[in-house]
């Protein structure tokens, strides 16, 4: 939130996307820290989500509203992931998610870092955005 | 081990019946991909729709999302509870629906199976013709296109592939990435 706050003209950006890092996160483990442990561990300064599909434990999502952050609590276990994407960038990636409840329901929204947990397995795939 | 939750750090986790394995992010670098935009024609079975487009092409495996498009059938599942003690959240019966379903968000993984031929994994949102919203794991040879072609894209990457392998730690069969040649 903090770039969209500071910055005040609009910024072009012309380049090509780079490598691909193919993943599996195992569970337990966390979407946005792992997004950021695969860049760093691959020298990724930023990079773009291609693939994300799986469970998660319980869905912890926020969107920004009248009186700040506000929560949506999406309860599990086994909530799918039926779309991901977003940036990934160390200490600022912004990810946004369409997940599904045990009964079908679906939530969109924002991830909270260190919330979203793998349940059984999350296939990610990342790709590096390499500006000119 | 039986299977359990646990708190850590205020957040839920949750402990399989099958000992943790090291490491806990699996992954393998590619340097390029391919990039395909697929449309499937309406009363196309999406599966073999999209195993036919994918036939001859080189390549190890590849994730996508659904853009845009409709249904005139399908079959998805929702995890549900089970007896078995350990693995106690499983797939259930098959949700099927008929008739102007119209998806709302979807991601694909076209993986490979132990004999290297392709599997399909998916996952997506749809409303159905009352406007009632669904999500869950979608079974593709059971998808028939309806209303509007089916829209897809898929990034294709090869050295590397999505490869079925039993997992110890959850006792399910899941997608690994591993260095491999191209098929």
């Amino acid at each position: 939130m903090n770039l969209a706050a500071t910055q005040t003209e609009s910024q072009v950006q012309s380049g090509r996307l780079g490598r691909l890092v193919v993943a599996r996160l195992k569970p337990n483990e966390d979407i946005i820290d792992s997004a950021e442990a695969l860049c760093a561990s691959h020298g990724i300064s930023l990079a773009v989500v291609r693939g994300g599909l799986g469970s998660l434990i319980d869905a912890e999502l926020h969107y920004l509203g009248r009186s700040g952050m506000q929560d949506i609590h999406v309860p599990g276990p086994g909530v799918e992931i039926l779309s991901l994407s977003g940036e990934i960038a160390l200490g600022e990636s912004r990810l946004q998610a369409v997940v599904a409840d045990a009964d079908g329901n679906i939530f969109a929204g924002r991830l909270q870092r260190g919330r979203n947990l793998s349940f059984i397995t999350i296939e990610l795939t990342l790709q590096e955005w390499l500006p000119d | 081990m039986t299977p359990h939750f646990e708190q850590r750090a205020g957040v839920r986790v949750f402990i399989h019946g099958g000992e943790p394995q090291q490491p806990r992010l699996l992954d393998c670098e590619v340097p390029a991909s391919e990039e395909l935009r697929v449309v499937l024609p309406l009363a196309c079975n999406v599966a073999e729709g999209l195993l036919k487009v994918l036939a001859g092409r080189r390549y190890g495996s590849a994730v996508g999302r659904i853009l845009c498009g409709g249904a005139a059938h399908l079959s998805y599942h929702r995890m549900v509870t089970t007896q078995d003690q350990q693995r106690p959240y499983d797939y259930g019966q098959a949700v099927v629906l008929d008739g102007y379903i119209t998806f709302v968000s979807g991601a694909l993984t076209v993986g490979r199976d132990a004999a290297g031929a392709p599997l399909l994994h998916c996952h997506a949102g749809f409303l159905d013709r009352d406007g009632q919203q669904h999500g869950g794991h979608l079974v593709l040879d059971r998808l028939i296109v309806g209303s509007e072609p089916l829209v897809l894209r898929l990034c294709l990457f090869d050295q590397v592939a999505y490869q079925v392998q039993p997992d110890a730690e959850t006792h399910f069969n899941l997608l690994h990435p591993v260095f491999q040649e191209a098929s």
